[in-house]
């Protein structure tokens, strides 16, 4: 008689790999100059807002020291703009992104630093695509 | 796994437009990359507003038959949904405006303008 083979029992999906991990990166720019290119914004002030909001609403975030930039405007005559946005990144689950509160706080933040810093708009990377914001009028 | 997200949905939450794909990655080189590739990709003119062609300096107000704006609409709410490009009503007018004046001939343009005649009953 051959032996049956004893079969494992099956083991319980991890759910550490199917909803709670933090995957999902959101990135926010935090301007250095106002829409004009050239005045000042108060940067330090804006990243510690942005660190708060994130870690507030999603557990967490990390800013990174700012880059340095430059780029030519055509349309004003090929003038030269030197920026530093400071990168914040933030990293959350899928659930959380999409909930309707977080994303409204989300927006609201973005819409105030948009409408206090005068900028043009504000830009943010969810995932794999870009979104910016243009308008910041209060809801 | 890829994570699947309802970017419209995320629009619609945040108030925001979706301009596009991108690789983002983690840590400083990947912020530090990513901020390239946007500032590249997606810079905004100095003076606010949505990125736009630079040539396009003048500006005239166009009237339009609501039917007509509806189709702009249309047209660039499927653009945007299935092209990955950000583009408004009046900018796919812009352009069609644009690459019509190129094609059309004097004759043709004269056929357009000119009073249709009424069918005798």
């Amino acid at each position: 008689m051959t032996k049956e083979p004893t079969r494992k029992p099956a083991r319980k999906k991890r759910t550490v790999l199917t909803g709670g991990r933090k995957r999902v990166l959101v990135v926010l720019f935090v301007p250095s100059v106002e829409r004009d290119g050239e005045t000042t914004i108060d940067q330090d002030h804006w990243v510690e807002a942005t660190l708060e909001m994130f870690g507030r609403v999603f557990g967490g975030a990390t800013a990174y020291p700012k880059a340095r930039g430059i780029w030519r405007d055509d349309e004003r005559g090929g003038a030269l703009i030197k920026d530093e946005p400071v990168v914040v990144h933030c990293y959350t689950t899928p659930t959380d992104i999409q909930d309707d509160t977080n994303l409204a706080e989300l927006g609201s933040f973005c819409r105030m630093m948009g409408r206090e810093a005068h900028q043009g708009e504000i830009g943010l990377v969810v995932g794999d695509e870009y979104f910016a914001i243009p308008d910041f009028a209060e809801e | 796994m890829k994570t699947q997200l309802d970017m419209d949905k995320i629009a619609r939450g945040l108030g925001a437009e979706r301009r596009g794909k991108v690789e983002a990655a983690g840590g400083y080189f990947g912020a530090m990359q990513l901020l390239a590739d946007i500032e590249a990709r997606f810079r905004v003119p100095a003076g606010g507003g949505r990125p736009t062609d630079p040539r396009w300096t003048e500006r005239r107000l166009l009237p339009l038959a609501p039917r007509t704006l509806k189709r702009f609409e249309q047209l660039a709410s499927k653009v945007r949904e299935h092209g990955g490009v950000s583009i408004e009503p009046m900018q796919l007018a812009a352009l069609l405006l644009e690459k019509t004046a190129e094609d059309l001939s004097e004759d043709e343009a004269e056929e357009l303008v000119r009073p249709k005649k009424r069918a005798s009953r």
